[in-house]
């Protein structure tokens, strides 16, 4: 029961970040292997403003996501943009955005290496206090309450504004053809902003509260971090809500479960066993539309 | 010269082993398949490379040749079983099994030495075997560029459709991809641990498929001299960058995402392009010139028709 909680509490930073991941590949046909990066830098930018004052925990959350959605603005605008007006098909598009956005990885982690000397980094300056919330046998603390309520919340509203709303239709509608979108009027390139935007801001956020959690996280956390992401979307199937939550539910609990067996040192085998034996028996996911691309 | 050499046989030695790292991802990558798997082939071959040497003292070119067989048929295995994915999912399968080869080293216990990797790889393997064997890899890889194997290659890639209706087994073909990605991974693992004598599951993870990556981008995927070229920048590049300091891996990340917005053929498909424009406008001069004597219009128009046709012959010919 314990194990449970601690489970959830992982399973939604892996919603938070994995969420936005999906999102933009889902429909703009962006595989952003800076997500990462993005999540590491938020919560870095936040404990170097940390450094010189104490902040509140809501004010340390706001600079998360603000960054996080600047940063992902920035790489759209400055790399990916560029790139897709480069490029001559579809395909190679894909293919620079990969390399692109792996370059432009590197460029805020070795700034966060460069100045924390890649040792973990934490928000001991901050007034906020990790407390725990005991009942009965069990306890949770108020950070990991805090990231279970934000992740439920945040992950059912993408959903509901990608289904119900004229927005989200027509980001959907990209993602299914992006010609026939613009032709009906659908401003591609707004869209495609606001998305990226909605996506870092996540990724913010989760960094933020990761490392509320933990403590402390390493500049090299966004790495591994994006590939247990790219499990929980293969997991669940790309582009879809329902499938991000059930995909980071499974490896969040599987995760668990080979922690408590094993000596540890097995857990990241996990998520790359994982997407190799999902793209191998169902490549669409769980919850995956029909796509013929894919196979 | 000599003192050069000596002076930095280490980056000499680095640049063949990145040589032929790079080609193991190119060669898939120029028959359209998105695969990283020969940096997992990497590691499996410097492990195994370095267990067969420790064990049983194999001469150094003999525990290569063994090496590129086993990591061959691993990459015919990869290639059955996932050769109907396409594009990133096939990429992301492949990057999966190449982290899974580095968690297998973390947990191999006493034989592969764990956390700590293994070291003290005594062998007989030095830098004219590593030279020859490079040479010779370099060599078959250039002969699959040109002539009929090349352009087969070329239509595999560009439209498998249409390869597929002219009697090429676009299968066969992307089998071969991973059949060769495998044998040049392991071929470079098992030569960087012979001249290296260590290896640490930290130099075969993620850090390796950026590493390959970045060298055909940066360099061009279509060719062999852009691997070579690569392979070159990315081994010295450090070497000019130690004025920087630490900063050294933000000049890189700054390359890499440059190189992917300007320069999506890397610095071989700017030569092409540019020597290929050079050359149209020279004969659109003198095609220009010969008009002008003519002084006729359909004339002119005659020998526009001949000019895209001699073109397009031309970018048949040339890779």
């Amino acid at each position: 029961m314990q194990e449970l909680i601690g489970a959830l509490s992982l399973a939604s930073i892996y919603v938070l970040f994995a969420l936005g991941m999906s999102l933009t590949w889902g429909t703009i046909d962006i595989l952003n292997f800076a997500h990462g990066s993005i999540f590491m830098f938020s919560a870095f930018t936040a404990y170097l403003a940390l450094q010189s004052t104490s902040l509140s925990f809501f004010v340390v959350l706001l600079i998360g996501v603000v960054v996080g959605a600047a940063m992902s603005l920035l790489t759209q605008v400055l790399a990916f943009e560029q790139i897709i007006k480069r490029a001559k098909d579809k395909r190679s598009a894909e293919m620079q955005i990969l390399i692109g956005g792996i370059g432009v990885a590197i460029i805020p982690l070795s700034i966060a290496q460069h100045y924390t000397k890649s040792n973990p980094f934490g928000f001991e300056n901050s007034s906020f206090q990790v407390t725990k919330i005991t009942f009965g046998d069990y306890w949770v603390t108020n950070v990991q309450l805090i990231t279970i309520v934000l992740a439920a919340v945040l992950g059912i509203a993408t959903a509901w504004w990608l289904r119900r709303s004229r927005q989200g239709l027509a980001l959907r509608s990209i993602g299914v053809d992006s010609e026939v979108a613009s032709i009906m009027g659908v401003d591609r390139r707004k869209l495609a902003l606001a998305t990226m935007a909605v996506a870092g801001a996540m990724a913010g956020l989760a960094g933020i509260l990761l490392t509320y959690s933990l403590g402390a996280i390493t500049p090299e956390s966004g790495d591994t971090l994006l590939v247990k992401a790219f499990a929980c979307i293969i997991l669940g199937g790309v582009g879809s809500t329902a499938g991000v939550y059930l995909g980071s539910f499974l490896l969040a609990a599987a995760e668990t479960v080979v922690l408590t067996q094993t000596n540890g040192l097995w857990v990241d085998a996990v998520s790359f066993g994982l997407i190799f034996l999902v793209l191998l028996v169902r490549p669409s996911g769980i919850f995956g539309r029909k796509e013929v691309r894919r196979t | 010269m000599m003192d050069f050499f000596d002076s930095n046989v280490v980056l000499v030695q680095a640049t063949f082993i990145g040589l032929v790292l790079a080609l193991s991802v190119q060669v898939p990558l120029r028959m359209g398949v998105f695969s990283f798997a020969g940096a997992g082939s990497f590691g499996i071959g410097a492990y195994l490379a370095g267990i067969i040497t420790i064990k049983y003292e194999t001469p150094g070119i003999v525990a290569v040749l063994i090496t590129m067989v086993v990591t061959a048929v691993i990459g015919l295995l990869l290639g059955l079983v996932i050769s109907r994915l396409a594009g990133l999912y096939l990429a992301m399968a492949t990057v999966a099994f190449d982290l899974i080869i580095s968690v297998l080293a973390i947990n191999g216990g006493e034989l592969t030495g764990g956390p700590t990797g293994l070291y003290g790889v005594l062998s007989d393997f030095g830098t004219i075997h590593l030279v020859i064997v490079t040479l010779v890899v370099l060599a078959l890889v250039a002969a699959s560029e040109i002539g009929r194997t090349g352009r087969r290659v070329d239509a595999v890639r560009d439209d498998p459709e249409l390869a597929a209706s002219v009697g090429i087994s676009v299968r066969r073909y992307r089998l071969v991809a991973f059949v060769v990605s495998g044998a040049l991974g392991g071929a470079a693992g098992a030569m960087n641990i012979l001249v290296r004598s260590t290896v640490t599951p930290q130099d075969i993870g993620f850090g390796l498929i950026v590493l390959a990556l970045t060298m055909i981008i940066v360099g061009g995927a279509r060719s062999w001299k852009g691997a070579v070229l690569g392979a070159v920048i990315f081994t010295w590049l450090p070497e000019l960058l130690t004025i920087v300091g630490d900063w050294q891996p933000l000049i890189y990340g700054i390359i890499v995402a440059l190189a992917a917005i300007f320069l999506p053929r890397g610095i071989h498909g700017l030569w092409v392009d540019s020597r290929r424009a050079l050359q149209r406008r020279r004969r659109e001069k003198a095609a220009g010139g010969a008009a002008g004597v003519a002084g006729d219009d359909d004339d002119d128009s005659g020998s526009t028709v001949i000019e895209k046709l001699k073109e397009s012959s031309e970018m048949e010919a040339t890779p």
